[in-house]
């Protein structure tokens, strides 16, 4: 029975070239968008999984919570939190702390600048990385030790064996020698930590920084913490505990009374390695909302394709009534012929998902550049995808073929075969399911043009200074207090230069900040974030002082002192208006003793954070080192390429050893909606898919109607009805679908989008002309389908539909 | 009325040549009640379909009101038929999604008539059909010669000048059928020229010339007394 419903199938296939084409592309573009998008989110789920103690490693956070603020951590820890809470609690089998930074490297001769990370030796007794060379157990025990993945030692040396070479690394102010002990595999792409180049923490704690952190449980230098806890361990869920524990080496937190306790309260938690990549709380941590909203995308495309087959095969029911009633009559039970329908939709959706894992694969290296990811179809690394995949193909097959399915094998003989049963066409069912296709295609559209509305907005916003043509160097580790007045000396007379100036922070996305703890009005701590630049860092950058004044060299008390203040500031924090502000001086929350600041001016608001937050309190101050980590050059407008090439070569001048780096601003900040870029580029191209697979079952199903109406054509056509008669008597039919979709679609993708940009502080207005334009673009699509069609059956001879009657 | 001259229509497929009319010539005033006969392939239904503009010939001559009218275009054609010409076919032609006076009201809608003409117009020829209680029912709620009333309704709503009728009896059994030929012949009694093609021989003898056709040629004319 098998073979037989197979070879009907076939033969049905093959009969019905045009319907059983659209149906294949359009599944399999369906399933190839879902695969992908499965793909992704297996991958993002996977994070971390594949380490063999992955359930008892946890990462150290600082956890905030309190009243009118949202609770949330940072993964950004003391340096002294780790080592202490080994050797406090019994439970914690290993404890690593890991910290990234800059570095300057130097291979036979030839300097280059990369990253290092710093950990400590424990680091492969707790995370699961291979080693191809070099004992896991021992690799990292010397200071003067250092590991690098199969990658880098490629890049550096040509070969991976390189254990015993000698590798030279400048982190503070001179190159020191290296020996590799070890090369690891690369790290997976799915894994949160992420190295290149390791060496032992206890070579860091050497430096500057590392030293004045090591015991101050108030500072961080951006560095994480991780710890392996023995098998039972309950430590993770024991809050009291870890609140023990921080009192212990926070004393000062300890509540002396009820009144004086803190607005908001600070907790170390232990969170697992697991949750890492998929936390929003802790800073760092993806949404899981997107990958679920990713896979309603991909299920809306994939239930257009499916749709697309179910009308297609509804449409073509009337041509096969005749079929139905004679096997009925012939003997054939309803489930036989339900199983006859269920094995041409299956068989379809077996050929359509051999296509789309084709299209998949073949569309996979644009899908790692849309998403940002380096995604493979590995069944061995994803098994669950071997399964989901499966489950995928048969789920399509039984969705598309089962409403057919029941409603053709219901056929009662008797009327099928005096022709009384009309199904074919565009009955209630049809009609629903191709305005549920353009509800999804239409609300997609409008979600991608409101995203790259928004996206536009953030670009083009003034954010409150000028971000165009500043060049940011980046300074690594030269000994930037000498260099940067001889650099600036260099170059600031030379057309082309505006001004020039640095600061000890970058500007943009990646970037980092800096900030304390100042008591605000009402005597609580607020964090405002802080911003050490030079004397003309706010002029240079065309930010605008609107009270007081800037700093001025010639006066030594701008340098230990003084302070200028953003609008924010001014009023969360000092809770007083602009001219009040002037003098009056901001006081350390808690820590070790600043003096307190004076200010000096006040400057205008500006987004040096992307606008999904409200501009926060900062201060600017000109400290008396200035240790520059960037240099700004402001450039006339126009081509760049000299004005570069004249701070290249002066750089190569004053430091021939280090890389000259540099970035444009603007694009840091443009940097800052990588992810709405991603995000409207993924909906747009959903959308676009989507419009085109509703259009493909929209140009199969007018096909059909025109078969079905080809009578009714004919007589119009006797009767006078011209051809575009005949083309709008065709159209309007499903226009008015469209149009009902439209009306559905847009309250639902209003809803969305409003509520997605929620999430900005600043943001666009949702206008109207948006739904308008998608309607109008719905309507011409589907016109322009469907009269291809319509016209075809308006210019056919209508003797010829009459004599088959 | 209308003037045919060496008509020729010739159907091609890759292998076979079928000639359809050959060279054929006729003559119909104003007023005739033609019927044309012959046996199945004769290429009588061809003639219909050129006569009704449905069609064109491939060589010849057609004269409608002295109009040379073989050659127009699809418009043309659309624009001369709507306002001359009505149609009854064998199997009535009825558009099943629409009621009887909806089926009857197409012509008219076509045609441009205001839709308070229209329902005049409708209701008049609805009542002459004696349909009218039938006005709101579908074509598969009526027997097969109330359809058939209706399909003359509608060929005649639009005071045509001449009606083509395609077997109109064949579907339907002789009480039915005897009632569809006195409709038309108190048509053509009324002025309507009438061209009917049909295998009865009875029906056949309500017209007042029989043409009979073989291999797509007249072999014979009868002039009934």
């Amino acid at each position: 029975m098998l073979k037989h419903y197979i070879k009907i199938a076939l033969r049905n296939l093959a009969q019905q070239k045009v319907l059983t084409v659209i149906n294949i592309s359009g599944l399999s573009i369906g399933i190839a968008c879902f695969s992908l998008f499965l793909l992704y989110a297996v991958n993002e789920f996977s994070y971390d999984r594949f380490h063999t103690n992955a359930n008892r490693i946890y990462r150290i956070v600082e956890w905030w919570e309190g009243e009118g603020r949202e609770a949330g951590g940072s993964g950004s820890v003391c340096t002294p939190v780790a080592p202490a809470m080994k050797k406090d609690f019994p439970d914690v089998e290993y404890a690593v702390r890991m910290r990234g930074t800059g570095c300057l490297a130097r291979v036979n001769n030839n300097v280059f600048h990369t990253s290092i990370t710093f950990a400590d030796k424990d680091i492969f007794h707790v995370f699961s990385f291979p080693l191809l060379y070099g004992n896991s157990q021992t690799v990292l025990q010397d200071p003067r030790h250092i590991v690098l993945t199969k990658e880098k030692a490629l890049q550096l040396f040509g070969t991976t064996n390189v254990v015993g070479k000698a590798l030279e690394i400048k982190t503070d102010t001179a190159f020191e020698p290296f020996t590799i002990s070890g090369v690891a595999e690369n790290i997976p792409a799915n894994s949160s930590v992420q190295f290149n180049i390791l060496c032992n923490f206890e070579h860091f704690a050497q430096t500057t920084m590392v030293q004045e952190s090591s015991n101050n449980w108030h500072m961080t230098i951006g560095m994480e913490a991780f710890v392996q806890l023995k098998p039972g361990s309950r430590l993770a869920g024991e809050r009291k505990r870890l609140a023990l524990f921080r009192l212990k080496y926070l004393p000062d937190e300890r509540p002396k009374a009820k009144k004086e306790k803190e607005a908001v309260q600070a907790s170390f938690r232990l969170q697992p390695l697991r949750d890492i990549h998929m936390n929003p709380q802790v800073e760092g941590g993806n949404n899981p909302r997107n990958i679920w909203i990713l896979i309603t995308i991909a299920a809306a495309v994939l239930i257009i394709a499916c749709i697309n087959f179910t009308t297609l095969a509804i449409g073509r029911s009337a041509g096969r009534a005749k079929e139905i009633g004679l096997r009925k009559v012939m003997g054939s039970q309803r489930k036989q012929l339900m199983g006859q329908f269920l094995a041409e939709s299956l068989l379809l959706s077996v050929f359509s998902a051999v296509a789309g894992l084709v299209l998949a694969y073949t569309l996979l290296p644009l899908f790692n550049q849309l998403a940002d990811r380096e995604l493979h179809f590995s069944l061995t690394r994803f098994p669950e995808l071997c399964w989901l995949l499966t489950g995928l193909t048969v789920l399509a097959g039984l969705l598309a073929g089962s409403y057919p399915a029941l409603v053709l094998s219901a056929f009662k003989p008797v009327e099928v075969l005096k022709s009384k049963i009309r199904v074919g066409g565009s009955n209630l069912f049809t009609r629903s399911l191709v305005t549920l296709q353009f509800v999804l295609s239409i609300g997609l559209i409008i979600s991608t043009i409101i995203i790259l509305q928004q996206l536009s907005f953030m670009r083009s916003k003034n954010i409150g200074f000028n971000k165009e043509n500043v060049v940011m160097i980046n300074t690594g580790s030269i000994d930037s207090k000498k260099i940067y007045p001889l650099y600036k000396q260099a170059i600031e007379s030379n057309t082309g230069i505006v001004s020039v100036t640095a600061a000890e922070m970058g500007l943009g996305s990646n970037e980092g900040q800096m900030g304390r703890g100042y008591r605000n009005y009402k005597g609580e701590v607020t964090g405002v974030i802080e911003y050490p630049g030079d004397y003309n860092f706010l002029n240079a950058m065309g930010m605008q002082i609107i009270a007081g004044r800037n700093f001025n060299a010639a006066l030594a008390s701008d340098s230990t002192n003084a302070i200028i203040v953003n609008e924010a500031l001014v009023r969360d924090v000092l809770g007083t208006t602009i001219t009040d502000a002037l003098g009056k001086q901001l006081v350390e929350g808690k820590g070790n003793g600043r003096k307190p600041q004076t200010i000096i001016g006040v400057a205008h608001d500006f987004n040096f954070e992307d606008l999904t937050r409200a501009v926060r309190p900062q201060l600017f101050y000109r400290p008396a080192n200035l240790n520059a980590s960037r240099f700004f050059v402001r450039l006339t407008a126009g081509d760049p390429a000299t004005k570069l090439a004249l701070l290249n070569n002066t750089w190569k001048q004053l430091v021939p050893d280090a890389p000259f780096e540099y970035s444009f601003v603007d694009e840091k900040f443009d940097a800052f909606y990588r992810s709405e870029e991603r995000w409207s580029a993924i909906a747009g191209w959903a959308g676009g898919i989507s419009i085109f697979l509703a259009c493909l079952g929209l140009f199969g199903l007018a096909a059909l109607t025109a078969i079905n109406r080809t009578k009714e054509i004919g007589i119009r056509k006797v009767m006078g009805a011209t051809v575009s008669q005949v083309v709008g008597l065709l159209s309007k039919d499903f226009i008015k679908l469209i149009a009902v979709a439209l009306v559905i679609a847009s309250p639902l993708a209003w809803y969305c989008m409003h509520n997605w940009l929620q999430a900005y502080a600043w943001r666009i207005n949702i206008t109207w002309w948006v739904f308008a334009l998608t309607g109008f673009f719905a309507i011409l699509v589907a016109v322009t389908t469907i009269s291809f069609q319509a016209v075809r059956a308006a210019l056919a001879n209508p003797v010829v539909a009459l004599k088959n009657e | 009325m209308i003037k045919i001259r060496d008509l020729e229509k010739i159907y091609r497929t890759e292998e076979v040549e079928t000639v359809a009319l050959n060279k054929i010539s006729i003559d119909v005033k104003e007023g005739e009640f033609v019927a044309i006969m012959g046996p199945s392939g004769c290429g009588k239904s061809t003639l219909l379909n050129i006569l009704g503009l449905l069609d064109d010939p491939d060589n010849g001559s057609f004269l409608f009101n002295n109009i040379e009218v073989a050659h127009f275009n699809e418009r043309k054609r659309a624009d001369l038929r709507k306002h001359n010409i009505g149609f009854v076919f064998q199997s009535f032609n009825l558009i099943d999604e629409l009621t009887v006076f909806e089926n009857v009201e197409l012509p008219l809608i076509y045609t441009g008539v205001k839709a308070g003409d229209r329902k005049k117009r409708v209701e008049e020829v609805l009542d002459k059909m004696q349909i009218m209680h039938r006005r709101n029912h579908y074509p598969q709620q009526l027997s097969g010669g109330q359809q058939q009333r209706v399909a003359v309704a509608r060929a005649v709503v639009n005071n045509p000048k001449l009606i083509l009728a395609d077997e109109p009896t064949g579907n339907l059994d002789s009480s039915n059928g005897n009632e569809v030929m006195t409709l038309l012949t108190d048509l053509n009694e009324q002025g309507t020229t009438i061209i009917m093609v049909t295998h009865s021989e009875h029906d056949a003898r309500y017209s007042h010339r029989i043409i009979r056709m073989l291999d797509g040629q007249t072999v014979l004319e009868n002039i009934m007394v």
